[in-house]
């Protein structure tokens, strides 16, 4: 009797895909292949033959089992490199994608400011931009003819109405609603009647207030100090300084070490080391007095900032209207 | 104001250099803005406040100086060492609540001409250009002492006599008054403001300027020097009427000195007599309101409360003692009059400030109050959310000024009866295209496409939060401020690496859904818009419930048309939403519902009806079929063209089915399905798509 292990590797050797083994898989073990015929025709021979016989035929069949086995598991890898191959696509063209929208500059700094003060206990409140003379002026203690009014140029709607010239108002209008302790900062557009690279007739201002019993300056201090460090860093070096807000007395200008120049002087902080960046002091009894609160026992204090100026410093921006010309290639840097 | 260091040792010997003197006045209030040094001496630029006008001077600097430096102040020489006969010069003050005091002195004999060297040099330092030897000293002594003074030329007075009065008290109500003031331009003067008069005629506006006749020219010899206290208001309210500001305005009108005018007066005819030789006549000095400072009280302990620190009644009197208080001391508190040049100081807080002002800002410990937690309130969150939805669809934030002109109104062709003609009207616009507060955000936006599109960026999404302000409200006077969100996208047809056959209305469309769909807002609807400036096939009035909330569409080509941009015609997508509107729908408390627990089973069927029938009415009918076993219905793909007739259009939608406690079988989910199908076609008059 032939080998047929012989003649099964030469077939073996040129399947080539998968159906082609599947036949020759067939072809050798399926029900009527070479190999379980000839595991039938035991039976024909005699009983002592058969043992060995029956032995030899069953190491062939599993021999051939797992050559076929290993042949097809090659097979089918190279055929799925094959396919892999086909399908690929170039990996360096770029993807599809909708870049996320940018915040704008003012924005982005302006919810930064304000979630440091809602961490210290701020809540926010807004108020109207187009505002009465009397919330804007009359009842911060700057009466008409007062020579302070000159300190903002003013757009009038009528003698009594104005867009709104700083935050402060909304002190006011909040004193009026509520009783005290009161804790809020008000972020909100500002109109002044000025127009030039360092002025844009609208601009952004944040206000902080505080009212309740036993407020003190070092409260006021404690709390630029704490909002400054988180700002621009644990090491800038914080200064106050006397100055001038007929809404608050004593008033303090803040100033902070130029971050620029690290307090060596240079152009932006026009050689002085520092860099001005709050007005700030104590609420003024006479504003108390104006919504209804006793001075005598409560106490408070003030501070205001704009928000162009810490964008710019932040950002190194030198012209201010860059914010209002809304130009894309500028806003998407942010 | 700009201070000489030379000329501030003068009259105090500062024990420091230039250099810490800039810090030490920044350090008590007078910051120093910029320090410029020259080849013998350094000027100080001085920043000050408009409630220190007694430092708009350099003995006002000397006189901080001497104060934190504790060194004694000197007084210029001004004494007048021989008069020469009596003035024979007759004043009146008629108006005495503007003019508390009012000095004068003739001198007589002065050789008119150019100035001494070290005055033109000491004038130039401060950036006053010098023009004659009489005029500069009136300048010198208001930079020197900060008292305004004026010359007037004495031949032109007429009959020997001052009146300073209004109009209404001179002329009485009603009367025409005009002057000529010195820089050529004739006023005429309103009825209450203050003006001093010869015999005949006004010859100065009260603390503003003087008159043309009455003004020093080269053939003067003999002149009367003013020098007086007005009214701070009265001055202001002249100096605005008259749109004139002047050294001497910008002082009366911030206070001056009523102790120091004399002084002032005699330093001028002193330092007239040496520059120019004349000869000094006898002085009148009329001071019908004295300067009488009510006492203010001052508390040890108020002190401490205010400031947060533990001074003693020592420390306080060493801070206020150089300051030129009246002080008397009580066991527990300070009475306190404060000089004639700080009528700033009216009140206990004002007291405080000067304490702390020399004790040292720099000294106060900083200390946190103590803290709760805060919070942003709903609103806020709710605008943040919408806001983050359209960042994360791609689009960029805008700001833009809150102004409009009456051509971006006119350029939408808003109708005469909308609310947005309603607009508010600055009196005083930089520009006229500036001169409205926006009713609408989408001019705005309209402007920032047009930028964008000129600087080559070729596609845009933008979008911006602000306020539009509409109409005044009839008892406060103000306008209704409404938080409005608009938002443009652009986007030029280019060749692209990958297709989007979206239409752009779809793009902009979706982004409000899926803001709604963020803030949980379902009773939402578009209808058919009629903008007038959107295009009338592509654009839609957004509501929810039965209100309108905004609006979205395409541009139309006749807005398009006018705008400045080249070359070709952009299609451009805007919307509009009032916010505040949005607030009541989303407000929602989120609870949780069980995921279902039986599969699902779906159904497509595609119909073709009138191609007029818009898909919102088709969903519509297909929710109006009554079973509880329809989970969701949508439609996934609209068709017109090849093989379907004209008119028509194909419309395929999906039904998803399941019942709550079973699972659906093929059957009963196909006898549901053909009903409903039946159920449309009958609605719509349609029929199946073959
Ligand atoms: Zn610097």
């Amino acid at each position: 009797m032939e080998d047929p292990k012989q003649t099964f590797l030469k077939e073996l050797s040129s399947a080539n895909n998968l159906s082609e083994l599947a036949n020759l898989r067939v072809k050798y073990l399926g029900r009527k292949g070479i190999i379980t015929e000839r595991l039938k025709s035991l039976s024909a021979l005699p009983p002592e033959e058969r043992p060995l016989q029956g032995k030899n035929i069953n190491e062939i069949k599993e021999s051939i089992e797992a050559d076929l086995d290993s042949r097809e598991s090659r097979l089918k890898h190279e055929e799925l490199k094959k396919q892999l191959l086909s399908d690929s696509v170039d990996v360096t063209l770029s993807g599809k994608f909708i870049p996320f929208g940018r915040p704008h500059p003012i924005n982005k700094v302006l919810s930064e400011i304000t979630d440091i003060f809602v961490g210290m206990g701020f809540s926010v409140e807004e108020g109207p931009e187009v505002e009465l003379d009397y919330y804007n002026f009359e009842a911060l203690n700057i009466p008409k003819d007062h020579p302070a009014r000159d300190m903002q140029d003013t757009f009038y709607i009528t003698d009594d109405i104005v867009l709104r010239t700083h935050t402060s108002p909304v002190q006011v209008r909040v004193m009026e609603k509520r009783k005290p302790p009161v804790r809020f900062i008000a972020p909100g557009k500002v109109y002044r009647c000025d127009a030039d690279i360092t002025h844009t007739p609208m601009f952004h201002q944040i206000e902080g207030f505080m009212v309740d019993k036993g407020i003190t300056f070092s409260n006021l201090k404690g709390v630029l100090e704490a909002f400054l460090h988180r700002m621009f860093g644990a090491d800038t070096p914080v200064r106050f300084r006397p100055s001038f807000f007929p809404f608050t007395e004593p008033s303090a200008e803040v100033d902070i070490g130029c971050i620029l120049c690290g307090g060596a002087g240079c152009r932006v902080c026009k050689g002085s080391g520092w860099l001005e960046i709050l007005g700030a002091g104590m609420v003024n009894p006479k504003v108390f007095e104006h919504v209804g609160y006793d001075p005598e026992e409560y106490s408070g204090f003030a501070f205001g900032m704009g928000i162009e100026r810490i964008a710019m410093l932040k950002y190194s921006i030198d012209d201010i209207r860059l914010f209002y010309e809304n130009d894309i290639r500028f806003l998407r840097q942010f | 104001m700009r201070i000489p260091l030379e000329w501030l040792r003068e009259f105090v010997a500062v024990p420091a250099d230039a250099s810490e003197v800039a810090h030490k006045l920044t350090m008590i209030g007078l910051e120093v803005e910029a320090v410029e040094n020259l080849d013998n001496d350094v000027v100080f630029e001085v920043n000050v406040t408009p409630n220190r006008p007694d430092c708009l001077s350099v003995i006002g600097i000397a006189r901080e100086l001497s104060a934190v430096y504790n060194t004694p102040l000197e007084f210029p020489d001004h004494d007048i060492l021989a008069e020469t006969g009596e003035l024979d010069f007759n004043v009146d003050i008629l108006d005495k609540e503007l003019c508390h005091r009012y000095a004068g002195r003739i001198v007589k004999n002065l050789r008119l001409g150019a100035s001494p060297e070290w005055l033109r040099n000491r004038l130039e330092k401060c950036n006053i250009r010098s023009i004659n030897n009489i005029v500069d000293i009136t300048n010198y002594v208001l930079l020197e002492l900060g008292h305004p003074l004026h010359a007037f030329d004495l031949g032109t007075i007429k009959g020997r006599r001052i009146r300073i009065g209004t109009p209404n008290t001179v002329k009485g109500k009603g009367a025409k008054v005009v002057i000529k003031t010195i820089d050529g331009v004739d006023h005429e003067m309103p009825g209450e403001s203050l003006l001093i008069w010869d015999e005949k005629r006004p010859i100065a506006v009260a603390g503003v300027m003087g008159g043309h006749e009455t003004e020093v020219s080269d053939s003067t010899k003999d002149i009367f020097i003013e020098s007086a206290y007005f009214d701070p208001a009265s001055v202001r309210r002249t100096s605005k009427a008259l749109g004139l500001k002047t050294e001497s305005s910008f002082r009366f009108e911030r206070g001056t000195d009523i102790k120091m005018l004399k002084k002032a007066l005699d330093r001028a005819a002193y330092l007239m007599k040496t520059v120019a030789g004349g000869d000094i006549h006898g002085k009148i000095d009329i001071y019908p309101k004295r300067y009488r400072p009510a006492a203010i009280i001052v508390r040890y302990e108020r002190v401490n409360e205010i400031l947060g620190l533990r001074l003693t009644k020592k420390d306080m009197l060493n801070c206020l003692n150089g300051l030129g208080f009246e002080i008397e001391t009580l066991p527990d508190r300070l009475k306190i009059k404060p000089p004639a040049y700080r009528r700033d100081i009216k009140m206990e807080a004002d007291v405080i400030e000067e304490i702390v002002r020399i004790y040292g800002y720099d000294r106060i410990p900083a200390q946190l109050p103590k803290a709760t937690i805060g919070t942003e309130g709903n609103e806020l969150k709710v605008r943040s959310n919408i806001k983050q939805a359209f960042l994360k669809s791609g689009f960029t934030e805008v700001i833009n000024y809150s102004f409009m002109g009456i051509h971006d109104i006119d350029m939408l062709g808003i109708d005469e009866k909308d609310e947005r003609r309603n607009s508010v009207r600055i009196k005083n616009p930089l520009r006229a295209e500036d001169s409205l507060m926006r009713t609408t955000l989408i001019p705005s936006m309209i402007k920032n496409l047009v930028h964008n599109v000129a600087h080559g960026n070729k596609e845009l999404r933008l979008f911006e939060t602000a306020k539009v302000f509409i109409g005044r409200n009839e008892n406060s006077g103000l306008p209704d401020e409404r938080e409005h969100l608009a938002a443009l996208y652009y986007k030029e047809k280019v060749k692209a690496l990958y297709k989007d056959e979206t239409h752009d209305f779809y793009i902009v469309k979706g982004i409000i859904e899926a803001v709604f769909n963020e803030l949980k807002i379902y009773d939402y609807s578009f209808i058919r818009s009629s903008e007038p400036f959107l295009h009338s096939g592509q654009s839609a009035d957004i509501f929810i419930m039965d209100e309108k909330v905004g609006y979205v569409g395409s541009v139309s080509p006749a807005v398009i048309d006018v705008l400045d941009i080249k070359a070709h015609k952009p299609a451009v997508v805007v919307m509009e939403l009032d916010i505040d509107k949005l607030m009541p729908y989303t407000m929602q408390v989120v609870k949780y519902r069980a995921l279902p627990k039986y599969p699902h089973v779906e159904r497509d069927t595609a119909l073709v009806v009138d191609s007029s029938i818009e898909a919102s009415a088709i969903v519509a009918w297909l929710k109006s079929y009554a079973s509880d076993m329809i989970e969701d219905i949508h439609i996934f793909d609209v068709y017109q063209g090849k093989n379907i007739p004209e008119g028509k259009k194909s419309i395929a939608f999906n039904v998803r089915y399941r019942a709550a406690g079973r699972t659906l079988k093929d059957e009963e989910v196909d006898a549901l399905h053909k009903s409903l199908v039946d159920y449309i076609l009958d609605k719509t008059n349609g029929q199946l798509r073959q």
